[in-house]
């Protein structure tokens, strides 16, 4: 006891305030204050209590969803594309994914850090414009052919997935590597060798996610006629049947069950691999995935009777160029650009706002959503689970039908585009959040209720804390996300950049349409080298 | 230690009965061999391109009732294809945009568009002719509506529209947006000016809905749907109809020069007769007109048209 009270007291660091993350917090109120204001929120009335009823249509339809044979025929169908064009444009992407990260690790570029800035730089390109558009854009070239969903899931997603390979071969320690080249191997096979077998895990996790969230894409894609759910659910939300609608997105949110479950089931395995020491054998859950999806993506090839043909067809030259010659050059004319700078204000505001909606309340359900370790009472695990399943309709519903539903009670402005985006986000987010308040230690909460804490104090004082480092760091990555889905609400008076895309699409002004891709590219970009930076400050 | 893993860790090997060039070649061969064999499916999505076959790709932008045109629209195909001795395939579309890029392109030989996409498609698809439209195409109107709330009665004014949030349709439906907008102009009411800009509901059903929610207190749609939900007694009491527009020229079937090309100089004689041909008498007939909500289908030329591209042009509709 005395050696203990004479050990010289242990030295603690003094409990400061991080300048940097002081900056970026008062930042990022003043900015969600700015688009608040940007919106109209503090010029008068925003909200029109008038249209609960029309809102009221659309939520009551949810419990009586139609379930006639005819129309669950077409939703199977529709079901099975969708998830088609999910595998291929997944497939697509993981292989994009492997051929980019060559042309992007810094494995590849070593020194030469101009050639390594240049070709990240390139991939901002894909990477800036959302499936939707590139789906627009390849109906024009490619006309009514499957490749066109495949590519514009695929195209955004390789680039994407280039980037996040390339990260995963660049973290893995140096030294067998250069133990290999000192020996004189060659540099394909160093990397063959020592680089790719660890990498391997998070590789192939990613890859599963990638799967996860280009089935939401290929709905998305629905919507601008590639076929499948998103079709189903288009033809029906245009006339307003929201039984219907409804049936399609229980449709899709089980479609996204199923791919969330599995991938997840997947990431774990990755995570904590149960070979045994003593026996080196392949896992077979992972094996088997491996070849499920393998033949899932030959099944979506002869499904979709997909051909390389088309993409080397004469037809497809001359539509490029047809479209290539008149959108060369973008147009430049100063009404045009004062426009695109004053939506892009708009659109910037909208994401900003969506994003601070979700994530306010992505920390509120976290804990409720979150499966917390140990035992759980039943209402506890019922009240989860319907918080887990009311997250996924969130999501499932897409930002165009948010949009309009939104438009019932708000009156036109920024405001409901921005809410439409928030409560997409929120799914997506929530979701996030709960999965990272599953990873925390959960140590502190246990002591603190092992003390007689009660549970909402023990959240506050034991979770909070420390889950908003990675949920603020989520948010932010799905900020840049945002920023591409405001194309997809755009269109309902929202304004911003994607009002004046639909506009440009709708009118065939093709200059004008590459002056507004180059500017949402740009902005893209921008806000990921924020996002970037802010998350750096976090860490 | 098991053999596989001295075999792994570098041990004396096992000879393998396959080499390794030999098994990725094999691999290949039996990829490049699937991939070939389904070369000749044709998909659940996509027509195989019109190019040789004796097919006629038929499409419709999605106007009216979308969701019941392009479900049922197999019972055109089915007539056209039995009247006509022709391979007749329906390919669903989405976006009015997405039906002029694929005419442009060839996906769809015969559509059936509105007005000012009808002029759009032709005027990218040089040799494209337009065939035959309704009875009531000649003579199409537009309803103004309005929210009960702003308290107007019925008027042939429309400057009292210019201070209210306002909707129109699709961006590029003929009835929903330049029609009506056009005569906003001719009362000097600046067709873009509404308080916050005009919104662009994306269809008929979605400005009732809107203009009845009254987050838009005014709105304009086609007096065909308007019509219709009125009998239906769809329309929500909180909106009422403030204005009809003047009479205008609106849906036409277009023919795409492709296919004249490759099913001969007389098909466009032959579906105009088709389509006129229709009778209200005949079930199977009346079926199909039933769907257009048409007496009849009547022909149609290219100059009906120029009025639209005139105000298109205007509008900055067309470019």
């Amino acid at each position: 006891m005395t050696a203990v009270l004479d050990a010289p007291p242990v030295a603690r660091p003094r409990l400061h305030r991080v300048r940097a993350r002081w900056g970026w917090g008062l930042g990022a109120v003043a900015v969600v204050v700015w688009s608040l204001a940007g919106a109209g929120l503090f010029a008068g009335e925003v909200v029109n209590p008038a249209g609960r009823a029309q809102f009221g249509r659309f939520a009551s339809a949810a419990l009586s969803p139609a379930l006639d044979a005819e129309f669950l025929r077409v939703l199977v169908t529709g079901a099975l594309v969708t998830l088609a064009y999910a595998a291929l444009g997944a497939a697509l992407a993981v292989l994009l994914g492997a051929l980019g990260a060559v042309a992007v690790a810094r494995t590849t570029w070593g020194r030469r850090r101009l050639g390594w800035t240049l070709t990240r730089g390139a991939l901002a390109v894909p990477r800036g414009l959302h499936e939707a558009v590139w789906g627009l854009l390849l109906v024009n070239v490619l006309g009514l052919d499957p490749w066109v969903g495949v590519l514009a899931i695929g195209l955004p997603y390789g680039a994407v997935t280039a980037k996040v390979f390339a990260d995963l071969l660049d973290e893995v320690p140096r030294g067998g590597h250069d133990a290999l080249l000192a020996a004189g191997a060659g540099r394909s096979s160093a990397v063959l060798y020592e680089l790719l077998p660890p990498a391997a895990g998070g590789l192939l996790s990613y890859s599963f996610y990638r799967l996860e969230c280009a089935v939401r894409s290929a709905v998305v894609l629905g919507l601008i006629g590639a076929g499948g759910l998103g079709y189903q659910l288009s033809l029906s939300f245009s006339s307003l049947r929201w039984e219907q609608v409804w049936s399609c997105v229980y449709a899709l949110a089980l479609l996204c069950l199923l791919a969330d479950v599995t991938g997840r089931a997947v990431r774990r395995r990755l995570a904590a691999p149960r070979s045994s020491p003593t026996r080196l054998a392949r896992d077979r859950v992972l094996t088997a995935a491996v070849l499920g999806s393998l033949a899932l993506v030959a099944w979506s090839w002869w499904y979709l009777a997909v051909t390389p043909a088309t993409l080397f067809a004469e037809r497809t030259r001359e539509q490029l160029g047809y479209v290539l010659g008149a959108a060369w050059p973008p147009d430049t004319d100063a009404d045009l650009l004062a426009s695109v700078a004053s939506l892009a204000v708009d659109t910037v505001q909208m994401s900003v706002i969506a994003i601070a909606v979700a994530t306010v309340g992505a920390v509120l359900v976290a804990g409720v959503a979150a499966r917390p370790p140990g035992r759980m009472t039943p209402g506890r695990r019922l009240l989860g689970t319907v918080v887990r399943l009311g997250l996924l309709l969130l999501r499932a519903v897409p930002a165009p039908v948010w949009a309009l539903v939104v438009l019932f009670v708000l009156l036109p402005g920024v405001l409901p585009g921005a809410l439409a985006l928030g409560v997409y986000s929120f799914g997506v987010l929530g979701r996030l959040a709960a999965e990272a308040t599953e990873e925390l230690d959960p140590r502190p909460r246990a002591a603190l209720a092992a003390l007689g804490a009660g549970p909402a104090a023990g959240w506050l004082y034991g979770v909070l804390p420390r889950a908003t480092g990675p949920v603020l760091a989520f948010a932010l990555y799905r900020w840049e996300v945002a920023i591409r889905d405001s194309v997809l609400v755009g269109v309902l008076g929202a304004g911003g950049l994607g009002a004046l895309l639909a506009t440009q699409l709708a009118t065939f002004d093709w200059g004008a349409v590459a002056t507004t891709l180059v500017a949402l590219v740009l902005l893209t970009l921008a806000v990921d080298l924020v996002s970037a930076r802010a998350r750096q400050a976090l860490r | 230690m098991s053999t596989r893993r001295t075999v792994r860790s570098g041990g004396p090997a096992a000879r393998t009965p396959l080499s390794r060039r030999g098994f990725l070649a094999g691999g290949a061969a039996v990829l490049a061999a699937g991939l070939a064999a389904c070369g000749d499916r044709t998909s659940l999505v996509a027509a195989a391109p019109s190019g040789s076959t004796g097919r006629l790709s038929i499409g419709a932008i999605p106007d009216q009732d979308p969701e019941v045109l392009q479900r049922l629209y197999r019972t055109v195909a089915d007539s056209m294809s039995g009247a006509l001795d022709l391979d007749v395939a329906y390919q669903p579309v989405t976006d009015y945009a997405a039906a002029v890029s694929l005419f442009r392109t060839g996906d769809l030989d015969l559509v059936w568009f509105g007005g000012l996409t009808g002029v759009q498609a032709r005027l990218q698809t040089p040799g494209a002719r337009p065939l035959a439209q309704r009875d009531i195409d000649a003579d199409f109107h537009s309803i103004f509506v309005v929210n009960t709330a702003t308290g107007l009665p019925p008027s042939e004014d429309l400057t009292p529209l210019a201070g209210l949030r306002f909707t129109y349709g699709s961006e590029t439906s003929t009835s929903g947006r330049l029609m009506p907008a056009y005569f906003l102009q001719e009362q000097g009411v600046d067709p873009a000016g509404f308080p916050g800009g005009p919104g662009f509901s994306g269809s008929h059903d979605a400005t009732l809905a809107l203009v009845a929610s009254g987050s838009y207190q005014a709105g304009v749609l086609n007096e065909q749907v308007w019509t219709a939900r009125s009998e239906e007694g769809a329309v929500d009491p909180a909106v009422v109809r403030y204005s009809r527009t003047p009479a205008y020229y609106d849906y036409h079937w277009l023919l795409g020069p492709q296919a004249t090309e490759r099913l001969g100089e007389e098909l466009p004689g032959r579906l105009t007769g088709y389509f006129t041909g229709l009778s209200a008498d005949d079930p199977a007939d009346a079926e199909v007109l039933d769907l257009f909500g048409a007496g009849a289908f009547i022909p149609t030329e290219a100059g009906n048209y120029d009025r639209i591209e005139q105000i298109g042009r205007r509008l900055g509709l067309i470019s």
